[in-house]
Parts: C-alpha cells; sequence; structure tokens
C-alpha cells in the first residue's frame, strides 16, 4: 500500500476519531461535556439536571445516546417542540375576542320571588316567544316583576314579588349540566361537590353558580324560562306578523320583525342548534339539561362564570394563577388547550408532522365534545338563511365527537377523522378566530412554514381604483402572493368557523346581479368580483379549502427546511446564517428521509456540533 | 484636501454584496475553521426555570410554591408578578417570548432565588433538618466547617444549580465562595450583628446559595 493510499484512509477515519474523542462516555469528563448535557436536560427533559443525574453522567460508560433516546419519547421533548411552533403561531386567544353568541349565552336576572326572597332566573336574549310582550326579551314581563330590564346594564323598577302563578306560566325548573354529572339521567343526582376536584380537575363554576342569591344555600336547580328549556332539534319557523321599523311612541318592547325568509318559509323546520333555529322559531331551546347553553352569572355582557388559570406555562394541569373568569373565556381557554394536545399527540408519538396542516384527526374533551356538538353551530348561518342555509354544515363532523361529559376536562379522546373539511390546526377554531381574515389565516402560514414574509416594495403609492389587489401598483408585491393564499380560506366564514358550502354559495350567485341584491351577497360575496369574497384570486384555490392550502405548503421544497430551521432556532438560541447551510441542509435532508418525523430532526440537530458547542460559552467567574 | 477625500470615498464606495459563506471565498476554501457561530449565551427557557425552581422547592405544584415561598416575611409575592418578567410569552395578547436577559428579569431571577435560598435552609438546615436524602438543595451534614470541608458541601451545591462539578469551574471558584460563607458567618457571630432568623453557618450557606442562584450560569446555557 502507497503512503498516500495510507494517509487517504487515515484521512476517512479521522472523523471516527473525532466523534470518539468528543462522545462524553469516558471518565475524565470535562466542562464541555457537562455543559452539552445540561443543555440536553434543559431541552430535552424540561428541566435542568438534577444531582443524581450529574453524577450518573459523571460515571464512566454513561450511555449518553440512550439517555438521548428516552427523553426523545417523553413529554419534556413534545412540549420543547410543540413550543417553537407555539411561539410561532401564537395559538391562545385573548380577551379582545368575545365569544358571545346570543343562542348560547344563558344569562340571569334576580326577580323576587312570591316568598319575598330573591331568585334567579335564566333565559336568553333574543330568545323567541309566543308572547308578543316577551318575544325576544326575558319571559316576565313588568307587570310581573316590577322590574324594567335593561341591555347590559342593572335593572330599573322596583321589584315586587312576582306571583306563583306567572313564575309557573313562564318558568321551568331544571337540573342543569354544569350542576350535575348525571344531567341526563331521569333524576340525577350527582350533584358538584366532593370528588369532582378529582374526577373532572380543572372544572371549577364560580361560587355564584352554585349557591342561591342569599350566597349561602347551595344551588340544587335553577328556574329557567320556559322556551329555553325546550329540547327539540329542530323547530319550526315562526311568523309573528312583526313589520320591520322603529317602535311606536311609548311602546317599551317591540317583538323581532320577520324576515323576507321567515315570511316565505313559516312552518318549515329550521336546525335549532344554529343561530337561524334561534332567531326564527319559538320551538327552540337550550336543550336537554340546558346542555347546549353555557350559563352566567347576571344579564351581562360577560360575566363571570368559571375559574380558569390565567397562566399555564407549564400546562393547564399546573396552573400558576386560578381565578373567575368570563363566560367568554371557557370556550377560548379549551380552544387553546386542543391544539396544545393535538401538537403534543404529533410530536409524542412523532406522527408525520406534515398532519399538523393535514390531518384530519384532533384530540377534544369534555368542554371541546360540548362545543363542537352544540356550541359550535351557534354561529351560523345569518344572511345564509336567504339561501336556505339553516343547518349548517359543520368542519368537524358531530357524529363523530366522543360521548364525553362537558364536565370532563380531564378526558382527553383522539377522534382520527374530524371529516372532510377538516385540516390539521388550520380548521381548529383556535386559529381561525386568532387570525380571523382570511389573509390573515395565509399570511401565518407562509410565514411559518414557508419561512418567507411579505416585504413591500420601495414605492410611492398612488391613489388606485383597482380593486385587484394583485395588479395594484404598490400592493401587487405582496398581494400577488397573499391573494391566492387566501383564497384557500373562502369557504370558512372570517373570525368564525362557518362553512360555505359549493351547494348553497356558489362561486357566483346570479341574484347577486341584481340592482338591489340580497343581503346575503353584500356579506358572502365582493361586489368588485362578482364573486364569494376571497375567491377572486384563485377560484380553484377556493375550492379547495383550506385542506388544498395544506397540501400545497407541505409539497413546497421550501417546507423540510423551514421546518429545520424554525426548529434549529430555537434550539440554538439564534438566528441561522449562511454558515449554517450545511447544517440546515442535513437536517432537512433527515427530515424528510424520516417521513417527516420531528423526533429524527431534533436527534440529529441535538447531535450536531453546532449544538453540542452552541454559543461561545467564555469563562465566568 | 476635499478632493482627497471625495476621491478615498469614491474608492471605498462598492456595490451591495449578497452575505455568501467563507468558505467560498478565494483563498478559505482548505482554510481550517470553527464554523460555529459565535453568538450570545441561550437563555434557558422560562418553563425549564420554573419546573426547576418547582422541583427544587420539593417537586410542589406551582401555587403550593407560592405558599410555601412566601411564608413568614412575604419573600414572594405572586406567581403572576414574575411569570412576564421571567421572559414568558404571552401567547392570548401576542407578547413574545423574552430571549434576552434584562435587568427586571435578573432582579426577577434574584428574588425568586433568594426565597428558595432561605426557604431551603429553613428546610435543609435549620431546626431540626430531615435526613440528607430528603433535602432539596443542601444535602450535606453542615456540622462544622472549615475550608477542606466547605469544598465538598459547596460541590454539592454546584452541581445541584450549575450542573457540574465545582472541580471543573474556573480556577478560584470555591475558594472564593469560602471566602463569602466565612465573612458572612463572621458578620452574622459578631456581637454587634444585626437580628436574624438565621443562625451564622445557616446565614453563611443562605450566602453561598444567593451567589449561585444568581450566577450567570444558572440562567444561561
Amino acid at each position: 500500500m502507497s503512503r498516500v493510499k495510507r494517509l487517504v484512509r487515515l484521512a476517512r477515519l479521522l472523523p471516527a476519531f473525532v466523534a470518539l474523542a468528543a462522545t462524553p462516555s469516558r471518565a475524565d469528563k470535562d466542562l464541555t461535556d457537562y455543559r452539552y448535557f445540561r443543555a440536553l436536560a434543559i431541552d430535552l427533559a424540561g428541566r435542568m439536571p438534577s444531582r443524581a443525574e450529574v453524577d450518573a453522567f459523571a460515571k464512566p460508560g454513561f450511555d449518553l445516546d440512550g439517555w438521548i433516546e428516552t427523553h426523545l419519547d417523553g413529554p419534556a421533548y413534545a412540549e420543547r417542540v410543540r413550543r417553537v411552533y407555539m411561539d410561532l403561531l401564537r395559538l391562545e386567544i385573548g380577551p379582545s375576542f368575545q365569544f358571545l353568541p346570543p343562542p348560547i349565552m344563558l344569562r340571569r336576572e334576580t326577580i323576587v320571588g312570591p316568598d319575598k326572597k330573591d331568585i334567579y332566573v335564566y333565559y336568553r336574549r333574543g330568545q323567541r316567544r309566543r308572547d308578543a310582550n316577551t318575544d325576544g326579551e326575558f319571559c316576565l314581563t313588568e307587570a310581573d316583576t316590577g322590574l324594567v330590564l335593561q341591555k347590559n346594564g342593572p335593572p330599573t323598577g322596583t321589584a315586587k314579588p312576582v306571583s306563583q302563578a306567572a313564575l309557573d306560566r313562564s318558568t321551568v325548573v331544571v337540573k342543569p349540566w354544569w350542576l350535575y354529572a348525571d344531567a341526563s339521567a331521569e333524576a340525577p343526582a350527582d350533584r358538584y361537590g366532593d370528588g369532582w376536584g378529582q374526577r373532572f380537575p380543572g372544572y371549577m363554576p364560580v361560587p355564584a353558580l352554585l349557591t342561591e342569591p342569599d350566597g349561602k344555600t347551595a344551588t340544587t336547580e335553577v328556574r329557567v324560562c320556559r322556551e329555553e328549556t325546550q329540547t327539540a332539534e329542530y323547530g319550526m319557523v315562526f311568523a309573528s306578523g312583526q313589520k320591520p321599523g322603529p317602535p311606536p311612541p311609548g311602546v317599551k318592547h317591540v317583538r323581532p320583525a320577520d324576515s323576507g325568509f321567515v315570511k316565505s318559509h313559516a312552518g318549515r323546520l329550521v336546525s335549532c342548534l344554529s343561530s337561524t333555529g334561534f332567531q326564527i322559531s319559538v320551538e327552540c331551546g337550550c336543550g336537554p339539561a340546558l346542555e347546549r347553553c353555557l350559563p352566567s352569572t347576571s344579564s351581562q355582557n360577560d360575566p363571570p362564570a368559571f375559574v380558569l388559570p390565567t397562566h399555564t406555562p407549564l400546562g393547564a394541569d399546573l396552573p400558576f394563577e386560578l381565578g373567575p373568569q368570563p363566560i367568554s373565556s371557557w370556550s377560548r381557554f379549551w380552544w387553546g388547550q386542543e391544539a396544545v394536545r393535538f401538537l403534543d399527540d404529533v410530536f409524542l408519538q412523532d406522527r408525520d408532522f406534515r398532519e399538523i396542516l393535514t390531518g384530519r384527526a384532533t384530540l377534544v374533551n369534555g368542554p371541546l365534545a360540548q362545543f363542537y356538538r352544540f356550541i359550535a353551530p351557534a354561529t351560523c348561518c345569518g344572511p345564509g338563511q336567504e339561501l336556505d342555509y339553516t343547518s349548517p354544515e359543520p368542519l368537524f363532523d358531530p357524529s363523530r365527537i366522543p360521548p364525553l361529559l362537558p364536565e370532563d376536562t380531564a378526558t382527553w379522546v383522539r377522534v382520527p377523522d374530524r371529516g372532510p373539511h377538516a385540516s390539521g390546526l388550520l380548521t381548529m377554531p383556535v386559529f381561525l378566530t386568532k387570525y380571523g381574515s382570511r389573509r390573515a389565516r395565509a399570511h401565518v402560514v407562509y410565514s411559518a412554514f414557508l419561512c418567507k414574509d411579505f416585504v413591500a416594495e420601495n414605492l410611492k403609492l398612488e391613489p388606485s381604483t383597482e380593486p385587484n389587489l394583485m395588479v395594484r401598483p404598490g400592493c401587487s408585491t405582496c398581494h400577488a402572493t397573499l391573494e391566492p393564499m387566501a383564497a384557500y380560506f373562502t369557504r370558512v366564514a372570517e373570525s368564525d368557523w362557518t362553512w360555505l358550502p359549493p351547494a348553497v354559495y356558489p362561486l357566483s350567485h346570479p341574484r347577486c346581479d341584481a340592482k338591489n341584491p340580497p343581503g346575503f351577497c353584500k356579506t358572502a360575496y365582493d361586489p368588485a368580483f362578482k364573486e364569494l369574497r376571497a375567491a377572486y384570486a384563485s377560484p380553484a384555490h377556493a375550492e379547495r379549502g383550506p385542506a388544498g392550502l395544506a397540501e400545497d405548503v407541505v409539497a413546497a421544497p421550501e417546507f423540510p427546511s423551514c421546518v429545520a430551521r424554525q426548529v434549529a432556532q430555537s434550539f440554538l438560541g439564534r438566528q441561522l446564517t449562511t454558515d449554517d447551510d450545511a447544517l440546515l441542509r442535513d437536517l432537512a435532508a433527515t427530515f424528510v428521509r424520516s417521513s417527516f418525523r420531528m423526533r429524527a430532526l431534533v436527534r440529529e440537530l441535538v447531535k450536531s456540533d453546532a449544538y453540542r458547542l452552541a454559543n461561545d460559552w467564555k469563562r465566568a467567574p | 484636501m476635499k478632493a482627497v477625500v471625495v476621491l478615498l470615498l469614491i474608492g471605498c464606495a462598492h456595490d451591495h454584496l449578497e452575505p455568501v459563506s467563507v468558505t467560498t471565498l478565494a483563498g478559505h476554501e482548505t482554510l481550517a475553521q470553527d464554523t460555529t457561530p459565535k453568538e450570545r449565551r441561550r437563555m434557558v427557557p422560562p418553563e425549564v426555570y420554573i419546573r426547576t425552581y418547582l422541583e427544587l422547592f420539593g417537586g410542589l405544584a406551582p401555587l403550593a410554591v407560592q405558599q410555601k415561598a412566601r411564608g413568614k416575611g412575604n419573600l414572594f409575592d405572586t406567581w403572576d408578578d414574575y411569570l412576564s418578567a421571567l421572559g414568558l410569552p404571552d401567547l392570548r395578547v401576542d407578547i413574545p417570548r423574552t430571549t434576552q436577559t434584562n435587568a427586571i428579569m435578573i432582579a426577577t431571577f434574584e428574588r425568586l432565588g433568594v426565597a428558595l435560598c432561605d426557604r431551603a435552609v429553613e428546610h435543609d438546615l435549620a431546626g431540626r433538618p430531615p435526613p440528607v436524602s430528603e433535602r432539596t438543595v443542601f444535602a450535606f451534614d453542615a456540622g462544622a466547617t472549615d475550608e477542606e470541608s466547605f469544598a465538598g458541601k459547596f460541590d454539592v451545591l454546584h452541581r445541584t444549580f450549575l450542573g457540574y462539578p465545582a472541580g471543573l469551574a474556573p480556577s478560584g471558584r470555591t475558594a472564593r465562595f469560602f471566602d463569602l460563607f466565612r465573612d458572612v458567618v463572621a458578620r452574622h457571630a459578631a456581637k454587634d450583628a444585626p437580628k436574624s432568623a438565621f443562625k451564622p453557618e445557616e446565614a453563611g450557606w443562605a450566602a453561598v446559595c444567593y451567589g449561585l442562584v444568581r450566577h450567570p450560569e444558572l440562567v444561561l446555557y
């Protein structure tokens, strides 16, 4: 063997020697080894290494690769990677988004009972009633109670005891879901109390929901306006004969006016889960045990109802601050938890990472099951009734929702397939409300999953009447890309999850060409393009929906390297530069080779020199 | 003179260059080089800091730690007062994660660290302490401490907080901490010493603990 060949062979062995020297399994571990181990513990175990772990690491023969493998299988690893994407997508909803659809809001009024003691009566504002005096309002009149109810304010007038006859005529006593775990039973007996903390951790109604007005007597049943207790799934369209217009002088209450749809469809059945049913039928209520409604503690708009954690940096199971939260927080909180659980499931089970955009699966607990089954449809269908759209086509097929109690906050069930419109995070309420507009939805996907952003060109903006932003000077630089992406969300209503099905909402509607187009045209169709809003940039994208966007994004050549970049930047604690190109290439290749498994990517990253030697650790004093 | 300046400026002017890898530059293809980017140290994620903190408090739940840490003397306010200062994001209102330390954050680390150290002294050293195996921070027999025995005890604390043996620390660290310990013990033992909840040795160990929980190596990695 020539000398040159020997040298070449030696050179080939060099990386192995280097790796051997760098492997901290020898007895004389140095500071770099310990710091590497500490970094691994911080990133993969979610905490600094314990003394026992440091001692174990110090021993000769410590199996660091085995330690890494074990921790790549644990919840702390999943949480670490989840944090990368939660920081990017910020999937929690703040108080600025008030989710208070009237059909689900069970308000509470305090009146004086026949025995001259205060009693609570629950009702929905806007509830349709046959009695013209109370239609759309509280079920007891001023003549009954002496009170004049105000919207979002305390009642005026002088309270007087309501007669038993009026009370019996207008109200019913119910054992509601928020007080009884067996509320659907014939004689509910499992009332909120001792033991519920273990069975349903995290489920805590505020004290005002658990006691009578005296603040002492435990509430065992609630008094509710009669119409609200109805359980029918469908109700008939009710025409009251009321014409639109301001109330006549001196008239305090005017019942809701009949819409064009009501006039032409009186007697027809509409879904009681939808807002439409609530608005136009006197037969729609809150369902058995009031399961379609959320309770509140006053007639105000967003009063406290449940105690919820305000800070959960280590997860909802470890609250750092608990306090009574407005009723709208209940839904918002669980939407955020759905995203957390969904991401954890993808990372912990090492599923194909692309599923976070494309997957139809999700995880739900009791409050989310209740939300998807009864609450979500309550935002539908608005002016869609003019198109006969009164039974919402859901993003989450209700037949696939597991039978969980609304109180059951602790049981999380994986639903493998939400239905044909579902597409990972993109069709979850937390995403659709966090990013209310179609453009916002497209933008965050573009930046988080393709690592691109929109940067406006440097030019003077001129006044323009051009409605097409893809060609309007000054706008086109960004919108030529953004508009076609936003078009994927054409069929999901903004700040909402209502699906606009093609059979009801064709891309262009002939009735919208009329001189005085009906109301739905203004809300759903863009008058400039005579097409569904956002569809003009790409009708094809509009028809493919969010699932189409997910397919296209995960198939984009930038996707694997963007995932590698986002994760590496988070783990290395810095932006990647061109000096990291080789690392980025390797990570992306590993990611693709492993069929888009995050665990493979993180394994390669934490074993890389870039991670091992991350940051310039100068000697500390 | 003006002409010279103008000429110099023109000479120095150049077209905009895109950043490229150093290996693509002539003469740099084969040079041995450390391509590891040199950046500021990473900050330990606040979630990790908090989880470690809870474990050092005996693995208690956050609200239990809040109650225990507050104890006598209100060493601890509420988590709500600290969480954002520690750099946690508030995703509800789009406040991003803080990735570099700042003065308020350092003060918060100090506040939390002092609460931890004092409660640990009370639990591990004062009165009738539990067996060494049940101590979370001062997992050694305190006893009388001279320079020689200090090293072993300090090593326990060093590994607890900084994750490696004190013997690997930059030279002189153990000696400096012993000086601190000795000085604090002496001050607390002095006749005119202000009243303290701790005995001199306990105060000495508390001071050593303060030094470690404030150390930059604790919150950076």
